[in-house]
């Protein structure tokens, strides 16, 4: 499988990769996270797990098993996490230990690495055998709620390392800190090449007229997505260019806020032909990836934002991206080179029009998005870094090593 | 410390994001981190910052802080003046950050404060060093290594080694100097201006350097 990635992923990581890999062939890697299907993290593990047992590592992937109202304690642990003010009991986080114990007396914990996916499978450290243990925490956990962040230092301690996407979702916890950037794969249903052919099957079949410019925003209808803001700018730059605006997202059913927003950009956009709501059904990667590649610039106007995957699946179709500078869209979006950073609805209407009147600029930049993406935001590099990490954490105490 | 072998051996170069666990949300903050973390956290946010690929506005994060999240625009400029490989050792370095940001203050005694989430944060990080396989014995293998290789194994040899090597060489230039007795070779490719070109450019005008030497060295008159 490795070998598909061949002439696509930087030949330094294929090479990084199989070294790696001779170093490590025969050891135990185990993942776990608490669901197989939906959301980013079993979104990569389905696609990095295949990866790893090709270098000849011996991975696993286990998935923590709750009921509704684990999940719902769960659900309020990642929010305060990220700051939003809630209470989780002590019967709630007696409970949330429980279900771990339960799930640790199941599952094979032994392994030479283990990486724990977000904090609901993170008790399950109490139990750890051997091997060096890693939290990854895939949201922003920079400003959590206090007394949760008290309630988990008990876990988080008992790690060898924490591993986070951007340095500003980190703190300071007590153990080594890691920063690695998720990524995306080039081979997957959303960004594997499409032929023109399969782009024209979707533009009809979701009635998307070729014949002008498209403005796109791929997110879910979330108010820190800014989709009002998004349509604000497509009416500025409307008076001055012929365009269409595609706003594309799925429901969120965790999210109860969604269906209200979902309403209020239907209303804001009432009566204009040309701004297309378009809500996809889940596992619509296909469709994504040929909006993506129909568009004429990418927008991901955000006011709030985790990493923002979304700027490098587009950047990796030679779009330029127009991102709000918040979360890791930062990290993907270099002003100027293979997009722009904007702070206002102003800015971004003034950066779409650039863009569509600049077919050169706008083809040197979607380039440059592309190599960027080649060079930081591909699986490879991910797993690269578990590798390196892990690698490291077992010669403990130094910085440099050669192998 | 790289020892100079007859044959030049390419290697490859990857390294792992650390947080230190200290940010700093002014200048006098940013000032006080700059005193006290690691070398290899100030080697990180300003000899690396060459691997981000692009020529920049600014040439270092501490530049490119000020610059952007105080909006201290002299200071920046004063920050990106500094050349990271310029210095014997990164105490010296250290030393004139220190130097550059104390005359600002004396200046400019009340800068800004970032806006919360757009604090500095200082990193470092861990480096791992791996054979590429490929070697050069001569001036026409080298051109074709530095042609194909990964432009981190180009980051490595060029960039990182001045600072390694200490006395500002890079591993190209040692190895033609010394293996080959390149001198003026050696101080031409030494002296491409790191601030002004991204990994790839360096990596073509090294090529250039290096394939007229051969040119010349293959002409009989």
């Amino acid at each position: 499988m490795l070998d598909q990635y061949e002439g696509i992923v930087p030949r330094g990581d294929m090479h990084l990769l199989k070294k790696l890999g001779e170093k490590l062939a025969g050891k135990t890697f185990l993942h776990v996270n608490s669901t197989r299907v939906g959301g980013g993290v079993a979104e990569i593990l389905q696609r990095m797990v295949p990866l790893l047992k090709d270098l000849g590592i011996e991975v696993r992937w286990e998935v923590i098993e709750g009921d509704d109202p684990f999940f719902t304690i769960t659900k309020k642990i990642h929010n305060t996490l990220q700051g939003n003010p809630d209470q989780i009991s002590p019967e709630m986080w007696d409970y949330h230990f429980e279900v771990n114990r339960r799930n640790a007396e199941k599952m094979d914990l032994e392994a030479d690495a283990v990486l724990i996916h977000d904090p609901q499978p993170a008790p399950l450290v109490e139990f750890r055998k051997k091997g060096c243990w890693i939290w990854r925490c895939h949201i922003d956990a920079a400003n959590p709620v206090p007394e949760v962040n008290q309630a988990l230092r008990k876990y988080w301690i008992k790690f060898d390392a924490a591993v986070y996407s951007v340095a500003k979702f980190a703190r300071s916890m007590d153990i080594s800190e890691f920063v690695i950037p998720p990524s995306i794969d080039p081979l997957s249903e959303k960004n594997r090449d499409l032929s023109n052919e399969e782009i024209n099957e979707v533009a009809e079949r979701l009635q998307i007229p070729r014949d002008k410019s498209l403005i796109l925003q791929v997110s879910r209808f979330d108010r820190f997505k800014d989709p009002l803001g998004v349509i604000r700018a497509y009416k500025m730059v409307k008076k001055y260019d012929d365009c269409l605006l595609v706003l594309a997202g799925s429901a969120a059913s965790d999210d109860p806020e969604g269906e209200e927003v979902l309403q209020e950009v239907n209303e804001f956009a009432a009566g204009d032909p040309d701004i297309r709501i378009l809500m996809l059904p889940p596992f619509s990667d296909k469709d994504i990836n040929a909006l993506q590649r129909m568009a004429g610039v990418v927008l991901q106007k955000s006011t709030k934002e985790g990493f923002g995957l979304t700027v490098a699946e587009a950047l990796w179709k030679g779009k330029p991206v127009i991102g709000g500078a918040v979360g890791g869209i930062p990290l993907q979006i270099i002003h100027g080179v293979n997009g722009f950073l904007v702070h206002s609805v102003e800015g971004a209407a003034f950066r779409i029009r650039q863009i569509l009147n600049n077919p050169e600029m706008s083809r040197t930049m979607g380039e440059k998005g592309r190599e960027f993406v080649r060079s930081n935001f591909l699986i490879t590099r991910q797993i690269r870094d578990y590798l390196t990490l892990w690698y490291f954490l077992e010669n403990s105490g130094r910085s440099f090593m050669e192998l | 410390m790289e020892k100079i072998k007859t044959a030049f051996e390419f290697k490859l170069y990857t390294n792992l994001l650390r947080f230190t666990g200290r940010k700093a949300k002014g200048l006098r903050e940013l000032r006080e981190g700059i005193s006290l973390v690691s070398e290899d956290s100030l080697f990180h946010h300003t000899g690396q910052y060459f691997l981000k690929g692009a020529v920049l506005e600014y040439t270092n994060d501490f530049a490119h802080w000020a610059g952007e999240s105080l909006e201290e625009r002299g200071l920046a400029e004063h920050l990106s003046n500094i050349d990271p490989y310029g210095f014997s050792s990164i105490q010296d370095l250290r030393q004139e950050l220190l130097r550059v940001i104390d005359d600002y203050l004396a200046v400019f005694p009340e800068p800004r404060q970032s806006f919360p989430g757009d604090e500095f944060f200082f990193n470092e990080t861990l480096i791992l060093v791996v054979p590429l396989g490929i070697q050069a014995r001569n001036l026409a293998e080298f051109l074709m290594a530095v042609k194909y290789v990964d432009p981190a194994s180009i980051y490595y040899h060029f960039y990182e080694a001045k600072l390694r090597l200490g006395g500002g060489v890079n591993d190209f230039s040692s190895w033609m100097e010394t293996a080959l007795g390149k001198k003026d070779l050696a101080e031409k490719i030494n002296s491409i201006d790191v601030f002004m070109h991204n990994l790839e450019e360096v990596r073509y005008l090294i090529a250039d350097l290096v394939e007229k030497e051969a040119h010349r060295d293959m002409e009989v008159i």
